[in-house]
This record gives C-alpha cells, sequence and structure tokens, in this order.
C-alpha cells in the first residue's frame, strides 16, 4: 500500500494483516455439526456427494473445541435450550453461529402452540446468518454460508484490538 | 299454477332418476330449479331407505333361519371376563371396546396374554384420554394377538384430581415407556411402575400438557416459553 | 489369575454426538469396557404435535405428520390419510391409489438408503455413505418434479393427492429403476459382504423374538429376528393385497437369528422388494381424475379409529378420536422408533462400549418420531 505499491514483480503480494486474517479464516470454517431435526438431513445432503460442502472448505467436526461455526439446524426445545447454551460457550473464539431453518430462527410451525418448543435460537445464543426454509434447500444453506464468509471478511480483529 | 308446476318438477326428476340431470340444470326459473333438486333429494332418500329396508327384511329372514348371530371378539373377552373376574367390567355394553374397572387390571392384562383363545400378546398402544375440564380422565388400551391376528380396545377411566391405575409394565415390557409417556402428559400415575417419571417434559416442568385445561407456564430456567412476537395473527 | 472387578463407571453419550441419530442422550454404566446398563434418555425434540394435532383442522395437521418422521415423510402422510378416510368411510379413485402406493415405496427405498448409509458412517465406512447419498438424490429429483419439495412434502391428503403425475413422470421412474437394481449389487460388495462389516455386526446385538414381541418392535427390527409379519402382507390397507412380493426374514447368515447384520440384510432385500412393488404400480396405474374425491370440509362423524400401516421403521399407527367437529379431539401417533429404541437397553448388555452404537444403528431410530 502507498510506498510499496508496484515496486516489484507480480508474486509478491501486500495487504493490511487485517484482511489477510479475514481471507485465512473466512475461507475455511470448519462446522460443528449440530444437527437436531429435519434440516440436520439436508445439512447431511449438503455435506454429501452431490453439493459438496468440502469445496468451500467447510468439514464437519463432532467436538465444538474443534469448530468454528455451530450451525443449529433444527428445532431448539427447552430441554435442549440449556445444552445449546453449554457448547456455545464451550467453543473457542472466534465463533459464529448460522440459525438453520425457520425452526431455528423463529420456532418454526412449533410457535403456535409448542409449550417446549424455543422460539428461536437467537432467545440463547447471538446469532450471526439466518436461513429461512423448512427445510432450507442445500443451494439455501451453501448461500447462508457465503454470506458468512463475506462476514468474517469483513471482521477487522486487528483494528478493534488497537482502536 | 301450482298443480303444473308440481307435474313438471316431476317429470324432471323422473328424468334426474334416471340419470339425464339435464332436464333439471335447464330450468330457467331459479325457485322452480332450487324446488327440483330439492325434491330430487328426497326421492332419491326414499328410494335408498326402501332399497335398504328390503335387504335388511331378507336378512333378517336369512338369519332367522340359520344359526344365532356371531358375537364379535369384544363381545368375547367381555364375556369370558365376566366370568372369571367378575364385577370387572365397568358396563357390559360392548360397542367395540371393553369398558373396565381398574380393579384387577393386572392380573386381567396376565390373563388376555396368556390364555390360549387370545393369546394378546403385544401392547399396541396406550393413549390417554381427557373428558373435558372438570371431568375424567381415561387410558385406552389397544391390543393385539401375533398368533390370532385379532385386536381389541380396553378403556378404564379414572378420577381427575386423583388418577391412578395398574401398571401392566411387567405384562408387556413396552407398558414401561408408554405409561411414563401418559404420566407425562396427562399426570395419570401407575402403581407399580418401577420408574414413574417424566420422559418427554424435562424433569422439572410443570404441569400436564395434554390436559384440556393445560396452561404453558411463563418461563423455563429464565427462557421465555410462550410465542414471543404477539399481534401476528 | 482372577477377573479384577471394580465400580461400574457410568458415562454419559450427550444429547450432541455424532452418532446418535438425533438427539438422544444415553447413560451407560460400564465395568471397564463391558456393558452393564444402557439408559436411553429422550425428549430433546418434543415438539408438542399432539397438542397442536388438536388446535388445528384435519387438512392442517398433514404437515404435521411430515416432520414426525421426517426421512420417510409420505408414508407417514399415507398413514394419516387412510385413518380419516376409514373414518369418513371415503373411497378414493383407483388413480389415486396406485400414486400413493408409487411415493410410498420409493420413499421407502429413500429413506433405507439413508439408514444404511448412515449405519455404515456409524461402523467406521464413510465410501457407502456418499454412494447411497447419491442415489436418494434422484429420488428426491423425482419428488420434486412432482410436488415441489424434496424432504417434507405435504403430498398425500385425505380424499386424493395433492397434484396429479406430471408428463414425463412415469418414464423417469422406470430410468430410475432401472439404473437403482444394479446398484444394489454394488452395495452388497461394497458394504454388506465386507468381512469388516461382518465382524462388527454379525452375532452382535442378538434379539430373540419373545423379546422383540413385547416390547412392541415391529417392522425390519422384528423380520430380522425370523417373526414374518409385514401390515402390507397381514392387514393390508390401500391396495397393496394387488402386488405380488416377498417379505424377507432374517436367517442368521452371518452369525445368529436376530443380530444386527440380520437387521441390516432386511433392509437391503426390502429395496429390491420395494423396486417390484413399484414396477408392477407403474404398470397397472389407470387413468382418471385425483381431486375427484376431496372433500370439501373434513368433519367426521363422532367416533375413534385405531389403524396401522407399514413405514419403513415398522409399524406406524394413528388413533384418532373425533367429536364432529373440523378439529380433531384426541390425536395419538404410535410412532415405531419409539418402540425400538426401548429394546436397547435390554440387548446391549454384556456388549462393549463400541457395540452399543452400533446396536443403536442397526435399529434405525428418527428421534422426530419418538419424541414428537
Amino acid at each position: 500500500m502507498g510506498v510499496l505499491e508496484n515496486r516489484f514483480q507480480d508474486n509478491v503480494v501486500v495487504a493490511s494483516m487485517d484482511k489477510l486474517l479475514g481471507w485465512a479464516r473466512s475461507t475455511s470454517p470448519w462446522f460443528f455439526q449440530f444437527g437436531l431435526a429435519c434440516c440436520a438431513i439436508e445439512m447431511m445432503a449438503t455435506a454429501a456427494s452431490r453439493y459438496d460442502l468440502m469445496r468451500i472448505g467447510m468439514i464437519p467436526r463432532s467436538s465444538p473445541r474443534q469448530a468454528d461455526v455451530m450451525i443449529v439446524a433444527g428445532t431448539v426445545t427447552m430441554k435442549m435450550s440449556l445444552r445449546v447454551k453449554k457448547l456455545y460457550e464451550q467453543m473457542a473464539d472466534p465463533k459464529y453461529v448460522i440459525a438453520m431453518g425457520s425452526c431455528a430462527t423463529s420456532g418454526g410451525p412449533y410457535w403456535q402452540h409448542g409449550y417446549h418448543v424455543l422460539k428461536g435460537v437467537d432467545l440463547v445464543v447471538p446469532v450471526d446468518v439466518y436461513i429461512p426454509g423448512c427445510p432450507p434447500r442445500p443451494e439455501a444453506l451453501i448461500e447462508g454460508l457465503l454470506k458468512l464468509q463475506e462476514k468474517i471478511q469483513a471482521d477487522r480483529p486487528l483494528t478493534k484490538k488497537i482502536a | 299454477m301450482s298443480e303444473d308446476q308440481d307435474k313438471f318438477i316431476a317429470d324432471v326428476v323422473e328424468k334426474a332418476l334416471q340419470g339425464d340431470m339435464d332436464a333439471i340444470n335447464n330450468i330457467e326459473d331459479r325457485v322452480t330449479r332450487s324446488k327440483a333438486k330439492a325434491a330430487l333429494v328426497k326421492a332419491k332418500r326414499e328410494a335408498k331407505a326402501a332399497a335398504t329396508e328390503d335387504t335388511s327384511k331378507s336378512e333378517e329372514s336369512k338369519t332367522e333361519e340359520s344359526a344365532p348371530v356371531e358375537k364379535s371378539l369384544s363381545e368375547k373377552v367381555a364375556a369370558c371376563l365376566n366370568e372369571k373376574f367378575p364385577n370387572s367390567l365397568e358396563s357390559e355394553d360392548v360397542n367395540g371396546h371393553i369398558q373396565m374397572k381398574d380393579k384387577n387390571w393386572f392380573e386381567i392384562a396376565q390373563y388376555l396374554r396368556d390364555n390360549l383363545d387370545f393369546l394378546f400378546d403385544s401392547l399396541q398402544c396406550v393413549t390417554g384420554y381427557d373428558f373435558g375440564e372438570n371431568e375424567d380422565l381415561e387410558v385406552r388400551y389397544n391390543l393385539h394377538s401375533m398368533t390370532h391376528n385379532h385386536a381389541i380396545e380396553i378403556r378404564i377411566k379414572t378420577d381427575r384430581n386423583n388418577p391412578k391405575v395398574p401398571s401392566v409394565e411387567q405384562v408387556w415390557r413396552i407398558g414401561d415407556w408408554f405409561e411414563r409417556e401418559t404420566y407425562d402428559m396427562y399426570g395419570i400415575e401407575f402403581e407399580g411402575h418401577s420408574n414413574m417419571t417424566r420422559i418427554l417434559c424435562p424433569e422439572d416442568w410443570a404441569g400436564w400438557p395434554l390436559r384440556k385445561d393445560y396452561e404453558t407456564q411463563e418461563s423455563y430456567h429464565g427462557i421465555v416459553v410462550p410465542k414471543v412476537k404477539d399481534g401476528w395473527e | 489369575m482372577g477377573v479384577v472387578h471394580g465400580d461400574l463407571m457410568t458415562l454419559n453419550i450427550g444429547p450432541q454426538h455424532p452418532s446418535t441419530h438425533g438427539v438422544l442422550r444415553l447413560k451407560v454404566k460400564t465395568d471397564g469396557e463391558i456393558i452393564s446398563e444402557v439408559e436411553p434418555i429422550i425428549g430433546y425434540l418434543h415438539r408438542c404435535f399432539e397438542k397442536h394435532c388438536e388446535n388445528v383442522s384435519y387438512e392442517q395437521v398433514i404437515p404435521y405428520t411430515d416432520r414426525c418422521d421426517y426421512i420417510a415423510a409420505m408414508n407417514n402422510n399415507f398413514g394419516y390419510a387412510v385413518t380419516v378416510e376409514e373414518l369418513m368411510e371415503i373411497k378414493v379413485p383407483e388413480r389415486v391409489e396406485y400414486i400413493r402406493v408409487i411415493v410410498a415405496e420409493l420413499n421407502r427405498i429413500a429413506s433405507h438408503l439413508l439408514a444404511l448409509g448412515a449405519y455404515g458412517l456409524d461402523v467406521g465406512a464413510f465410501t457407502p455413505f456418499l454412494y447411497m447419498f447419491r442415489d436418494r438424490e434422484r429420488i428426491l429429483d423425482l419428488f420434486e418434479t412432482l410436488c415441489g419439495a424434496r424432504l417434507l412434502y405435504n403430498y398425500i391428503w385425505v380424499g386424493g393427492v395433492s397434484h396429479d403425475l406430471p408428463p414425463g413422470f412415469i418414464d423417469a421412474v422406470y430410468s430410475f429403476l432401472d439404473y437403482f437394481e444394479p446398484k444394489i449389487e454394488e452395495y452388497n460388495e461394497l458394504l454388506t459382504y465386507n468381512k469388516i462389516f461382518i465382524e462388527r455386526t454379525g452375532d452382535v446385538g442378538v434379539m430373540p423374538p419373545e423379546v422383540a414381541v413385547s416390547y412392541g418392535v415391529t417392522g425390519p427390527n422384528l423380520r430380522g429376528s425370523g417373526v414374518k409379519w409385514d401390515i402390507r402382507k397381514d392387514e393390508p390397507y390401500s391396495i397393496y393385497d394387488k402386488f405380488d412380493f416377498n417379505i424377507p426374514v432374517g436367517a442368521g447368515k452371518m452369525g445368529t437369528v436376530g443380530d444386527c447384520w440380520d437387521r441390516y440384510f432386511v433392509r437391503m432385500v426390502e429395496m429390491k422388494e420395494s423396486v417390484k412393488i413399484t414396477r408392477q404400480a407403474l404398470k397397472g396405474i389407470p387413468a382418471g381424475d385425483v381431486h375427484q374425491t376431496l372433500p370439501k370440509k373434513i368433519r367426521p362423524p363422532q367416533g375413534s379409529i385405531y389403524k396401522r400401516t407399514e413405514s419403513p421403521r415398522g409399524d406406524l399407527a394413528y388413533y384418532i378420536v373425533s367429536d364432529g367437529s373440523p378439529i380433531p379431539y384426541r390425536l395419538k401417533m404410535r410412532s415405531p422408533a419409539f418402540t425400538a429404541l426401548s429394546v436397547l437397553g435390554e440387548i446391549s448388555q454384556g456388549w462393549m462400549m463400541s457395540d452399543v452404537l452400533v446396536i443403536l444403528g442397526s435399529l434405525d431410530i428418527v428421534l422426530g418420531e419418538i419424541d414428537r
């Protein structure tokens, strides 16, 4: 940038640390497979042969300590909500949450008479991306993940610390 | 005028009973058309009643000649239980199900499972039932036999304020989970059950959800329970 | 040398675990590696299905039944529609019956593919999972051309179906069946007769037939133990009595009768039989109007009914009590996976820790159906 621009040949790239970190983080978010209900089947289908999730860098991890993104796929019930909170706290920073499906977004088709259904997972954990649908198509899930990648890219971790 | 109209309607209904609906549909005057349609419905109903009367008369005459009417399975079982365990049936009437008292349900269940004529070796379903607010509760059992391939339904009523029914966990092993579920949803306690705890709702849930007068609790461990966004009807 | 025994250790295979097929918690008491007691704890997906059914009308219940057993949604709809139709004494046209059988059997194939693929994943084989999903996607494509949805269809309504077959559907199904039949041989080579798979599942988790009947286990789990019981043959509903198909039962080929391999193999052979049924149905499908007997308002007469149908997991039954209004008074769904899970504690005693998940996978449970 500035003084160093175009001084060297094409195989030297100059960028700020923030952008480099953003690029590294966003292109390989490992997701925490937290499939609860029907949306979990669509998540499995997205990770399987036809809509391959590994081509955008995502691998399923079963332990929260090894994951960056938690995809809450399915209905969260009251009995499960305490465990969701615990698992979220066990994930290491920086962590992101995707609410997949209408049940995780707002309670879904069970919002009116469901006494045991949590009306949206954002009542217990902070959510970054909401994906509507019942269940959302694998293409919709991939779009949500790409939007999350944009969000991670736009994150400025170092700037925040200094400022 | 009305006599002509009546004759006209009678003609048109005759044609319609043969299968030709165009005659009625082509009547221009709305009132006459609706009268014709009403007459057609009445004529069809009378024809059907006459037909069933004929068939039932012929059936009656047939059965009078032949052997007495065969009892259904529920009636046979009810008669047998009345003999072996007197005073355990709530009522003699059997319309597809057997209404029982909860007195010696455990022994009756063992008898139904082991008796060679019936051999009800599989408990298909246990349903709780609520008659309404301030009314009784009921437990309904659907039994089935794999060997004879027949099925019956047994119902046991119990009081709303202190619901207790003997447990059949030791007779059919699936009774364990079915009864826990009925306890969870209705609050009916099954005496003799080894582990009478909630199975679907959390242990510290308040209330019996499937009862008709159930009110959702306001919050659970600090999380809001009822629907959050009002005015979205 | 004597045997060393210590205290029992309580281990928790928590609601979040890659191989619990959903949110299931297993409380396991072990003596070293050997299991002494397994207690499944459910309720983490209790979505108040029965309470919803008491507050919405009969037609609106159908999407909720989809979401109970989300892997075999067509069969759930089918069971419900057949039950309400018997209560209301509606007779649907022939074309509707044939269409229902075709989609139900295709969904049976799709459900078994997922069950067997996930079972391979549990045991440690990743490749069959990808192969089976590839074929499952083709079935979901067919369903998408039919009713627009991939997983939860809301297709079989009371008194008919929601959409008629689109043009070209029958040819597409024929070409799928021709493509799929040789694939079953491929799966047999990959997984069924694989030595490691046989070592891990043969002779493990034996379920004797008396235990199975007492615990109310039905479907492929019961047939794996040698009991020949299938509702499509023994209490036929819809037009299943017109078709010619066999009922596979477990014979203890790779171990004892009723072990995990038997249950797996019964599902594999059932896929072949479903292909047979679908071919026969496609050949005999008549023309007609599928919306002919859709009632304008579903208001069944007062009464109660209990009707059983065969879903890929076993004997799915609905108990409906109607009080003459357009809203059910009481609707109870008797799910096959509920009874299948209850037998886990009994058949996994004495096996090792790693065998518990093998046995759980062979029972093919879906938590949505268990918790409703």
